[in-house]
């Protein structure tokens, strides 16, 4: 046989193969070996220009899977933030001082400038698992559990899904849960709601740790309705009930007339605000509804990718999102994928740009700027190959930009002067590595 | 096991969403998974199938009396006629005989006299396999498209090819008997029956055959087609540090070395599957080589001696 061209014994026994069994093959071998484990890695790093937030992550999500259609995943992820994020507290004529959280020094923004609070640094290390598989004939389930640490902030949560086939496999029909209770250990304790802005060392308006619970449910239908045509509805609920405030964000308190900073006296000799501050208040539950949609169409190796979400809540926060992506063969085993966002949200009904001095204390009050309306765009280009080994490598560079609006009734005196919404505006690039073992 | 009727009795149940039905056949567990929705369809289909392994069982196997290949082997030196099925199987071995240099015979069964793989250190002496080869060579053999004449203490044995062959007809016989999906499985060896269509693929597990404590096994997405092992670790014997495997080269009576400890490869049918997999196995440490040029896709076993 040693001499024989080896190909010709394929050949050969593919004849006699026919004459043995009369040709009765139905269809040429399609085999494939699973790989053991898949992994899909990230690096991710996302940048706030005027030297605000930094994040560096590096994530891995590895899958097993098993006979049957069971399957394990499990993830890790590392972020390293950076950076300053805006305190809440209004720009000022003059140069404004302020108490760290930790209540051990205090920082001084020069005149004019938007408030940061720049001790905004931590890791967080982030862990997921869950597992995957049929549950009779038709249906697919899922369990896992999450957890995050971080200096100032833990996370554990369980989740849980079902998915059902009908329609001989063209719809399936899902119901998720996710359940996490959240702590806040904040630096210094969590600040007393509404409480004033005290001199450093004074931490008499502080409390313990705080908690939030989270309750997630998801109702889905994703529907094949061609060979094409691919579309997906959500609708979602979301309940947070606890502590849901910033522990680090405040409100100036101005002067009714003016709109300008009320000033404080500090304590003598030591350091602390010249200005009124108060520690902000929110509701202790929101409930959001969501409702989802989204359609894939496949066009000859082309993908486009459209969906939209409309979120609701007691907050008095509704949003919009459009997301459009489409993915564009190039070369032969690359593709090109340009992406655009939009986002827009109305502000909460506790958003204020200061809490008015000498008028009854609201109930609730925050200047996070993320609580304000807002409109915000990404525009994004990946690029993604597949290596010759079978492993799949993208690079995506993305834009994002966040502007507020804030109506010119709502400023008081001289705000009108000074009083914006901290626009904002991020790089993202993200490289990404999936392979297999 | 000579001359017993098989406990021949066919288990239906309900398996990670389709129909598995178990039975025993050539020695080996069996089963048929169907995705046929339909209970009675799906067991029709198993029952089909199961009658087709228990008939080739029948004509063929070599322990039941009275049946062609025990007419064959008592026949002692007379000249057997044999049916259109049967002259087929030996046409096809002919044909493997050919492209194996002689190492693929029917013939080579009576080894087994002086050969017993129980890992042991029992490894018969030369002068006693060296008797046993006077009744070892198809080329002793007169085959004349349906009649056959062998000397008189030789045996064939067409264990080789009986179990990828019966493999394939009941494949075949479940893509009548139903629109959907099976998977035929005689004791590892595979086919599909037709594409799925409600699943990916059949998803087969491959043993970690001598791989050692640490290896997982490999799973394998089959969604047309056939696999076919070759390869026992179980199966050899030991002495004086010298690992025999139980492949026999039928040209020299001894073992052929440095085989992996198995070969699974995948092919349109699991006739051509499984005799790839022989063919590789007889060419020892030649069978990646072997297999690299068929360009055939298929797995290794850890080689002996790990």
């Amino acid at each position: 046989m040693a001499q024989r061209d080896d190909k010709s014994v394929s050949a050969t026994l593919a004849a006699a193969t026919c004459a043995l069994l009369g040709g009765a093959a139905s269809a040429p071998v399609r085999a494939q070996e699973e790989p053991n484990w898949e992994f899909n890695t990230a690096l991710l790093y996302y940048g706030e220009d005027d030297d605000r937030v930094q994040d560096a992550s590096l994530s891995i999500l590895a899958i097993r899977d098993f006979l049957d259609e069971k399957s394990l995943a499990l993830g890790l992820s590392v972020d390293t933030l950076t950076g300053a994020t805006p305190s809440g507290a209004n720009r000022s004529n003059g140069a404004q001082t302020f108490t760290r959280p930790s209540g051990r020094g205090g920082y001084t923004i020069a005149a004019g400038d938007l408030p940061l609070d720049d001790t905004f640094r931590d890791t967080r290390v982030s862990l997921s698992a869950s597992w995957q598989q049929p549950l009779g004939r038709m249906n697919l389930v899922n369990v896992g559990a999450t957890a995050s640490r971080e200096y100032d902030y833990t996370h554990v949560g369980v989740n849980g899904g079902i998915a059902r086939d009908f329609n001989q496999r063209n719809t399936t029909v899902s119901a998720g849960i996710a359940i996490s209770r959240d702590i806040w250990d904040a630096v210094g304790g969590s600040p007393e709601p509404l409480s004033l802005m005290s001199d450093v060392g004074d931490l008499g308006n502080r409390t313990g740790e705080d908690s939030k619970d989270v309750i997630d449910v998801v109702l889905g239908v994703t529907q094949v309705l061609s060979r094409d045509l691919i579309t997906q509805f959500n609708y979602s609920y979301s309940d947070s009930s606890g502590y849901l405030n910033d522990p680090y964000k405040i409100v100036s308190v101005i002067d009714a007339t003016s709109g300008d900073t009320v000033p404080r006296q500090r304590g003598p000799g030591v350091e602390g605000p010249d200005y009124q501050y108060r520690f902000e208040s929110r509701p202790d539950s929101r409930a959001k509804h969501s409702l989802y949609g989204q359609a894939k169409y496949y066009m000859d190796g082309k993908v486009l990718d459209a969906s939209y979400r409309y979120m609701t809540d007691d907050w008095d926060i509704d949003s919009h999102t459009i997301d459009l992506r489409y993915r564009w063969p190039l070369g032969e085993n690359g593709y090109l994928e340009p992406h655009f966002r939009f986002y827009t949200q109305t502000e909460a009904e506790f958003y204020t740009l200061g809490i008015v001095d000498g008028e009854a204390l609201p109930s609730y009050a925050s200047a996070d700027y993320r609580l304000g309306e807002f409109d915000a765009t990404t525009v994004g280009l990946k690029y993604g190959w597949k290596t010759a080994g079978g492993s799949d490598l993208s690079v995506r560079v993305e834009l994002y930009s966040q502007d507020g609006d804030i109506p010119i009734d709502r400023l008081r005196g001289n705000q009108v002067g000074y009083v914006e919404y901290p626009d904002l505006d991020a790089l993202i690039v993200q490289f990404s590595y999936r392979f297999n073992r | 096991m000579a001359g017993a009727a098989p406990q021949r009795k066919l288990e239906v149940s309900r398996q990670d969403g389709c129909w598995k039905a178990e039975f025993l056949s050539m020695g080996s567990p069996c089963e048929l998974l169907c995705d046929d929705d339909n209970e009675v369809v799906a067991e029709a289909a198993a029952q089909a199938v199961a009658a087709e392994a228990w008939r080739i069982e029948d004509k063929f196997s070599r322990y039941i009396r009275g049946n062609i290949i025990d007419r064959i082997n008592r026949a002692e030196g007379a000249r057997i006629d044999v049916d259109e099925e049967t002259a087929r199987l030996i046409d096809f071995a002919v044909t493997l005989y050919e492209l194996s240099e002689r190492r693929f015979d029917i013939t080579s069964g009576s080894l087994r006299r002086v050969w017993t793989f129980d890992e042991s250190a029992n490894v018969p002496n030369r002068a006693d396999v060296d008797a046993i080869l006077e009744l070892v060579g198809w080329h002793k053999v007169e085959w004349s498209a349906s009649a056959l004449r062998m000397p008189p203490g030789m045996e064939i044995d067409l264990g080789g090819i009986g179990k990828e062959y019966a493999v394939d007809r009941a494949a075949a016989i479940a893509r009548d008997q139903t629109t959907a999906s099976c998977l035929v499985n005689f004791g590892g060896d595979l086919a599909v029956s037709r594409e799925p269509s409600t699943r990916d693929a059949w998803s087969v597990g491959i043993e970690a055959l001598g791989g050692g404590a640490d290896a997982s096994d490999t799973i394998i997405k089959l969604s047309a087609g056939a696999l076919a092992t070759s390869g026992d670790a179980q199966r050899f014997l030991l002495k004086d540090g010298v690992r025999y495997a139980h492949i026999l080269d039928p040209t020299t009576g001894w073992p052929v070395q440095g085989a992996p400890a198995s070969i699974t490869v995948a092919a349109d049918t699991c006739v051509q599957a499984g005799m790839l997999s022989t063919l590789a196995m007889l060419q020892g440490e030649g069978a990646e080589a072997f297999l690299e040029a068929q360009g055939c896709q298929y797995w290794l076993g850890q080689a002996y001696g790990v």
